[in-house]
């Protein structure tokens, strides 16, 4: 419950009021006051001081001055009049209830104003700021524009002035020499006047055909200069060929083209596999030199392969690895042994074991993937798996798109698999 | 932007012209405020057009069509009284025309078996010494050097072994014309070959590979003992070589910068000043460096041969003028500061460097 503060004392002129409020021991803000036209409230927990005030006044010119326990209001009336009270008199709950929360609508309107008015000046001011700074920006950019299109001119006007020069030593260069063709021209007129004239008359008739010449003389004359001229430089060279070879590329793709990284790695795998020897020395004591070299087991094993002789080939390629397990060549050939053994599972193995081994995929390798993929397709195939050998054979056609029996056999597992799955 | 920035030289577009056909090559008429433009139509044909810089525009004076489209051409063989035309084109045919009676070739012969790709010419326009000659590199592999006297055969034929595997030659320049024995021609090749040919003794004087094809290369000076080169390459890289002192195994010394990341089409050294040259790139860009020179120029090495000593490369300016590579450049003997360069997105600008004189 608030405590009603009654003890108030005020007096008034025609345009203004002055009512003092006075509060002991509470601190009182601005925010504690509230007042709107009719109404005044002042509310400091858990005291209340409220005024439904005799007349309108102009709340926003009206002061409040807070000092030491005492709040001292300056309300300038709207209507120039003397008022009977400061308070309305007959006021019911009702009608107090009514003009309060008018008050407070009033109140809000009036904030809700003020802000808004508040923003527009914001943005005005924002846009002046920003207007601002676009002007100087503008200018500067301007300047360095003027300045550049004085360079500009300058250069322009030092080029016409250059090109007129040219034009004017041109044509300087031109009449000089017309005219010292003319001049020749005359001498050797004159020359041969002279002789002419030492000849006599007869020479008249010839004379004409005799000026031709000079003509043609003068001609050959300018000729004539210019083949001194030619003379100094020097004969054409004698011909002669120079063979020259060009720096030696491992993958002949220029450089970003080329995949280095990937090639490097595949380089190196195959340089480290060549290298690696597992030997199992107590086993392999028995046997000769010769055949405790991977490679030489590997042509021993091809060899038996091409003769027909599959077990042995499987022997020879089962010693290889034994040797050095990293050759993806003896997997890929030992697959085609068991493909011919029907020995299936242990193709599969075998395919799969050497598509391992080559991986990084490069162009290199591009033979041997192809052979994996086919030898492993047809040992699934073989074991009717026609989907796995259908992914094996179209991996395969996707390495070398060319080769048209693996298009051949691709197509006929698919006409097998559609065939299955109708009858199925 | 700040003061020292305006006082760097500044790379002027004083004049643009859209042009109707692809450019390949641009040339400035020496003598003159001439220019011609190479290169080839829509329908198959090549184009010649001669234009004259004239107030602030580019005024056609001529326009020329032959058989087929012309890659490349050059003015560096003839005397400064004829200004005769070197061009190479698509059919391996290397031309000399006379400007003025265009319709007949000077000179013409079937060097190539494919398109030549670069052509240079030395010992004319009062530049140097020796006989005019003519060098072009195409790509069947071969590089040809012709005498404008001499008819239907080279004076020189820089071919593969035979059997070797072909790679295209994609730029030639002459060097080391200083006086009339001495020329040695340097080629570029697409798998990063630099070969450097001495005439004079009509062997292969040095070679080396960048990892990159080369798409140009320039001496810094054609007819001075020689001194530097420049090799430009694809994946924007390209290599300044000290060329006064050959080690016998490590050959030339170098410095290489990495300029962006587009091919870089072309480099020119500026005629009045051997040590600015221009790059053009395929991002359509333009940098502008300047070379120096070391404390130093050779050294000796640990068994006391002499090597070279590459000197540093600093950037004085650089411009984006097009979105399409900027293929063909060059600078006017006469005017300094004064350049065209041609762009495949058909447009022949015209240039003014500023400020040269104060670099």
């Amino acid at each position: 419950m608030p405590v009603w503060l009654r003890e108030f004392r005020w007096r008034q002129t025609p345009a203004a009021v002055y009512l003092s409020l006075p509060l002991h021991g509470v601190r009182v803000t601005s925010a504690n006051i509230f007042c709107t036209d009719q109404y005044l409230k002042v509310s400091v927990p858990p005291f209340l001081f409220e005024a439904i005030l005799y007349a309108p006044i102009d709340d926003t010119n009206s002061t409040a001055k807070i000092g030491n326990g005492i709040i001292f209001f300056t309300l300038y009336k709207k209507e120039v009049a003397m008022w009977d009270s400061l308070t309305l008199s007959n006021a019911n709950k009702e009608k107090l209830q009514y003009l309060r929360e008018n008050a407070v609508l009033k109140a809000h309107e009036k904030a809700k104003e003020e802000t808004e008015a508040k923003k527009v000046t914001k943005q005005e001011h924002k846009k002046y700021a920003l207007e601002a700074t676009m002007k100087l920006e503008e200018a500067e950019r301007k300047r360095i524009e003027d300045l550049k299109e004085k360079e500009r001119q300058k250069v322009t006007e030092e080029l016409e002035l250059w090109r007129k020069e040219q034009k004017d030593t041109e044509k300087q260069k031109r009449v000089q020499k017309e005219e010292e063709l003319h001049q020749e021209v005359e001498q050797l007129k004159e020359k041969k006047k002279e002789k002419m004239n030492k000849a006599g008359i007869p020479n008249e008739g010839t004379s004409k055909t005799r000026l031709k010449p000079t003509k043609g003389c003068c001609g050959s004359y300018s000729m004539f200069s210019e083949n001194l001229k030619e003379e100094q430089l020097p004969a054409p060279r004698s011909a002669a060929t120079i063979k020259i070879d060009f720096t030696p590329r491992v993958f002949p793709t220029a450089l970003r083209e080329s995949r280095v990284a990937e090639e490097e790695e595949w380089l190196r795998k195959q340089a480290e596999a060549r290298r690696t020897i597992n030997a199992d020395l107590s086993e392999l004591e028995d046997l000769k030199e010769e055949e405790k070299n991977p490679d030489w087991l590997k042509d021993k094993g091809n060899k038996m392969f091409a003769t027909g002789n599959y077990l042995a080939a499987v022997n020879a390629y089962n010693l290889a690895v034994r040797l050095n397990n990293k050759l993806p060549l003896l997997y890929l050939n030992r697959a085609a042994c068991h493909l011919k053994l029907r020995n299936l599972h242990k193709a599969i193995e075998d395919s799969s074991k050497a598509l391992e081994l080559l991986t990084p995929p490069v162009p290199d390798n591009e033979n041997a993937r192809v052979k994996a993929y086919v030898r492993r397709g047809t040992a699934f195939c073989q074991l009717e798996l026609y989907t796995e050998g259908l992914q094996d054979y179209e991996a395969a056609l996707k390495i070398n798109p060319k080769n048209k029996t693996i298009e051949k056999d691709a197509e006929k597992i698919r006409h097998l698999i559609q065939g299955t799955t109708q009858d199925s | 932007m700040s003061s020292a920035g305006l006082e760097r030289p500044q790379v002027v577009a004083h004049v643009q012209q859209a042009l109707n056909y692809t450019l390949f090559d641009c040339k400035w008429v020496p003598r003159s405020a001439r220019l011609l433009c190479l290169g080839s139509a829509a329908r198959g044909t090549g184009v010649l057009q001669l234009h004259e810089l004239r107030g602030g525009r580019l005024v056609l004076l001529s326009e020329i069509e032959k058989a087929k489209p012309i890659k490349c051409g050059t003015f560096g063989a003839t005397s400064l009284q004829q200004r005769y035309l070197a061009t190479g084109d698509f059919g391996g045919n290397l031309n000399i025309w006379n400007l003025e009676a265009p319709e007949i070739p000077v000179y013409s012969v079937k060097g190539h078996k494919e398109i030549i790709n670069s052509i240079d010419g030395v010992g004319g326009l009062g530049i140097g010494e020796g006989a005019p000659e003519i060098v072009t590199g195409s790509r069947d592999g071969t590089v040809k050097v012709w005498d404008p006297r001499q008819k239907d055969t080279p004076v020189a034929n820089m071919e593969p072994i035979q059997g070797e595997s072909k790679r295209d030659c994609w730029t030639v320049a002459f060097g080391n014309a200083y006086n009339q024995e001495e020329r040695v021609v340097c080629a570029g090749y697409d798998n990063g070959d630099i070969k450097l040919f001495d005439l004079k003794t009509m062997s292969l004087r040095w070679e080396t590979n960048i990892k990159n094809g080369v798409c140009s290369v320039e001496f810094d000076r054609k007819d001075v003992n020689m001194n530097k080169l420049v090799a430009t390459s694809l994946e924007g890289k390209f290599h300044v070589f000290d060329m006064r002192t050959q080690h016998p195994t490590k050959g030339f010394a170098s410095v290489s910068e990495k300029a962006q990341k587009s091919t870089i089409w072309q480099v020119r050294h500026l005629p009045q000043n051997r040590d600015i040259f221009m790059t053009s790139g395929g991002a359509g860009s333009l940098h502008l460096w300047k070379y120096e020179y070391p404390a130093q120029r050779s050294k000796k090495d640990s068994e006391g041969a002499e090597m070279g000593v590459a000197g540093s490369v600093s950037l004085l300016q650089n411009v984006t003028l097009s979105t399409q590579p900027i293929s063909s450049l060059d600078w006017s003997p006469d005017k300094k500061g004064l350049c065209v360069c041609g762009a495949f997105d058909q447009t022949v600008r015209v240039l003014i460097v500023t400020k040269l004189n104060k670099v």
